[in-house]
């Protein structure tokens, strides 16, 4: 039965989801109504994984104590890695069927686990164990895969073009206009970077972000134009390829971009956390990061530029799931572990919207206005009706696309090859390695 | 393993001789057996795994039967072609580079001067550590733009604003790490100096030959077997390099591939996109060209390579 809630749910993914309408609820249901299925005297070892730098390590730490007030016989042994890393290790283990019993998940690698039925199916636990009831169902849905619920969705996020007030007065220019199309944004930038070429150091308007993979996706969202077919296929045509990537073709062709040499000079930061670039369109949850690798006083936030129809047509995307393996020993204390680190409003509080503005109501009910974490909340709250869209379903094998569309960018960028070239080489990269 | 029996010609051994050579048999196994089961478990084992899945389409999870699919699939993949490239080039430049500096050095050695055993000590040193993570890291922060190599090219007037990240300095930055650790090829070099005859050399000068002359006719030709020994290992070591590739690229090759090692590309094919199939098969290539060119280097060497109290 609650399977047929979420076939349902996914079926009407399309409905929007407004946090503002999430509002106030000071009820914590999380903790309470899991009691029961873990057996209180049985002493439980669970072993727990994520990726992410030391903050977020602290932030676990700290969540992860508190589970274990509440929880005192469960001992949850955590370890983690960065992303490059992450799902090496997984993959690896998943094939000496070795998973850790709790771990963070990306949507990009969730249907390559779930698909080998290596993820423990949740849906016996929707709200009998994992407390779902704060969580729209389209966001739920995403953590499905074929019949199963793989993913408990964690937080979400969505595209925006951040900008640097600062950078901007030194160029003496105006913020990009929110309702500008994507053509007004290249020549936004094309006056930008002519501004910039006479300062030292000398400042451009924005990065190549034709390369950013998920961009294109949101535009195509924008544009209509189906993603991925019902098999997994790409749907969309070379010629979309191409027209994306000669968008930029102004800034492109008249070197309106930093040289990727000098980019790669500036690692680990990048030309917008130097303090180099005007704008750049990224996550909205990496504003807080964004303000501490460019000590920046301010920056700011817009959503993405409107497609050809007009809209915006933006979608939240879940930034991270947790999952459990299929292997596990003990999956009720697995579920209630998820089912604390999702609902947990102090939890909430703890990692703010460093994870991404969190799920589920309760996690939000108490985080704290202040800093970035409310400006996140602000953007989201203030946009919320141009969020109208819901994550395209990925296909196996999008991790590997992804970074192949990653490369080709980078052999653009330093002129190996041309626009129509990437263009073929991914789509031929896309096919041998989704079908 | 035929050791334990004597020849038929000797008369045959009393019990109490055979069984304490039975036991001597076993004991030699016993000590034997923790290499063996290594060999076996975690060296040959996989090998023939690899072999076997070279031929199926495995991605960790499952392995089906592909047949030749992932060896001719290579030769259709330009990011294998290029992999290829990028390691042919540095295994042509960086391994005569590091074997004439290191026989130079060694030369140099070989003389008797105070402190000797400090610039031994010195010059060996880098090769040490050259492979470690460590180092890789310092190499690829020295070579940023302002770091320790541009402000010292500076100096004369160049500017290369970093060679990391530049494609067309990538190799040169490889090539000066292997350049480095020239230490290694260096002390089997001196070991050699230490046997060539004194008297040649003494014979040499009286007939009147030049240093240069005494090299290329006395040094070449008696230290042509440890030449060969080293350009042999050297080229096998080229071939195989992995740990400064994936930390100077940052684990992709980058910049645009021009870092994209043959092993490091294997990596990626297997533990980043999950390709294990293809990437046993990148292996196995590897090992028969490997095997190939070292079978050739051992053909060319009869001519080139002269053994002490070779009638030839």
């Amino acid at each position: 039965m609650k399977r047929t809630t979420l076939a349902l749910a996914a079926a009407g993914a399309a409905a929007a989801l407004t946090l503002s309408a999430c509002g106030g609820g000071g009820d914590t249901p999380g903790s309470d109504s899991t009691g029961g299925t873990v057996d209180p005297d049985e002493e439980i070892t669970l072993t727990m994984t994520w990726w992410g730098n030391d903050d977020r390590a602290a932030r676990y730490t700290e969540a992860l104590e508190l589970f274990n007030e509440e929880y005192p016989n469960i001992t949850v042994q955590p370890t983690f890695s960065t992303w490059d890393d992450y799902w090496t290790a997984r993959a690896t283990e998943a094939a000496g069927n070795s998973l850790p019993d709790v771990m963070q998940t990306d949507l990009a690698y969730l249907s390559q686990f779930g698909n080998r039925n290596q993820f423990l199916d949740l849906t016996p636990f929707v709200d009998n164990g994992i407390d779902v009831s704060g969580m729209s169902d389209s966001l739920l849905a995403s953590g499905q895969v074929g019949d199963a619920l793989v993913g408990i969705p964690q937080s979400t996020n969505t595209l925006a073009l951040f900008y640097n007030p600062a950078t901007l007065e030194s160029l003496g220019v105006d913020a990009p206009d929110a309702e500008q199309t994507w053509a007004d944004f290249v020549d936004w930038s094309v006056a930008a970077a002519e501004a910039g070429a006479s300062l030292d150091p000398q400042l451009y308007g924005t990065g190549d972000f034709t390369g950013v993979f998920w961009l294109f996706v949101q535009h195509l969202v924008q544009e209509g134009i189906e993603v991925f077919d019902a098999d997994g296929q790409v749907a969309f045509s070379e010629q979309d390829v191409v027209d994306w990537l000669q968008l930029v073709a102004p800034l492109r062709d008249n070197d309106l971009f930093m040289a990727p040499e000098a980019v790669a000079q500036l690692e680990p930061l990048g030309g917008f956390t130097a303090n180099l670039f005007a704008t750049e369109f990224s996550w909205d949850n990496f504003l807080a990061g964004y303000l501490a690798d460019s000590g920046a006083e301010s920056l700011e936030m817009l959503p993405l530029p409107v497609g050809s129809t007009g809209e915006h047509a933006q979608f939240f995307k879940p930034s991270m799931l947790l999952s459990a393996s299929a292997n596990t020993q003990h999956p009720e204390a697995a579920a209630a572990l998820i089912d604390f680190l999702t609902n947990d409003p102090e939890v909430g509080a703890i990692f703010g919207t460093s994870r991404g503005v969190p799920s589920s109501e309760s996690a939000r009910s108490q985080l704290s206005a202040e800093g970035a974490d409310a400006q996140v909340i602000a953007f989201e709250e203030e946009w919320a009706d141009v969020i109208t869209e819901s994550t395209p379903v990925l296909p196996e094998g999008y991790g590997s696309i992804e970074a192949e569309w990653l490369r080709l960018a980078s052999e653009l960028a330093y002129g190996n090859i041309t626009v129509e070239e990437f263009a073929s080489q991914w789509m031929s990269a896309a096919q041998s390695t989704l079908s | 393993m035929t050791t334990t029996h004597p020849p038929a010609t000797l008369t045959a051994p009393r019990p109490s001789q055979r069984r304490a050579r039975m036991r001597e048999t076993i004991a030699g196994y016993a000590f034997l057996l923790p290499w063996l089961l290594g060999f076996f478990l975690l060296t040959f084992g996989p090998m023939v795994a690899s072999l076997y899945l070279s031929f199926t389409d495995y991605d960790l999870f499952e392995a089906n039967w592909v047949g030749l699919d992932n060896y001719t699939g290579l030769f259709s993949d330009p990011r294998y072609l290029k992999s290829v490239q990028v390691t042919v080039t540095y295994v042509l430049i960086s391994t005569p580079v590091k074997l004439v500096a290191a026989l130079l050095v060694a030369m140099l050695l070989n003389a008797r001067r105070r402190g000797l055993g400090f610039y031994r000590s010195a010059f060996y040193a880098p090769s040490l550590v050259a492979a470690s993570i460590s180092i890789a890291i310092v190499w690829k922060a020295m070579f940023v733009d302002d770091a320790a190599v541009d402000s010292f090219l500076q100096i004369f007037g160049i500017d290369t604003g970093g060679w990391v990240g530049n494609q067309d300095l990538t190799m040169p930055m490889f090539v000066l790490l292997a350049l480095w650790s020239f230490g290694g090829p260096m002390v089997i070099f001196l070991a050699g100096l230490k046997q060539v005859p004194t008297e040649l050399y003494e014979a040499a000068e009286m007939d009147g030959a030049g240093a240069f002359r005494r090299f290329l006719t006395i040094t070449v030709p008696m230290m042509s077997p440890v030449i060969f020994f080293n350009l042999l290992m050297e080229t096998i070591g080229a071939f195989q390099v992995f740990g400064s590739a994936f930390i100077i690229s940052g684990g992709t090759g980058a910049p645009a591939d021009s870092a994209l090692f043959y092993t490091l590309y294997l990596y990626i094919r297997g533990f980043t996109d999950f390709r294990m199939g293809y990437a046993s098969a990148m292996a196995w290539v590897l090992v028969v060209v490997v095997g190939v060119i070292t079978v050739l280097l051992f053909k060319t060497s009869k001519g080139w390579v002269h053994y002490q109290g070779d009638s030839r």
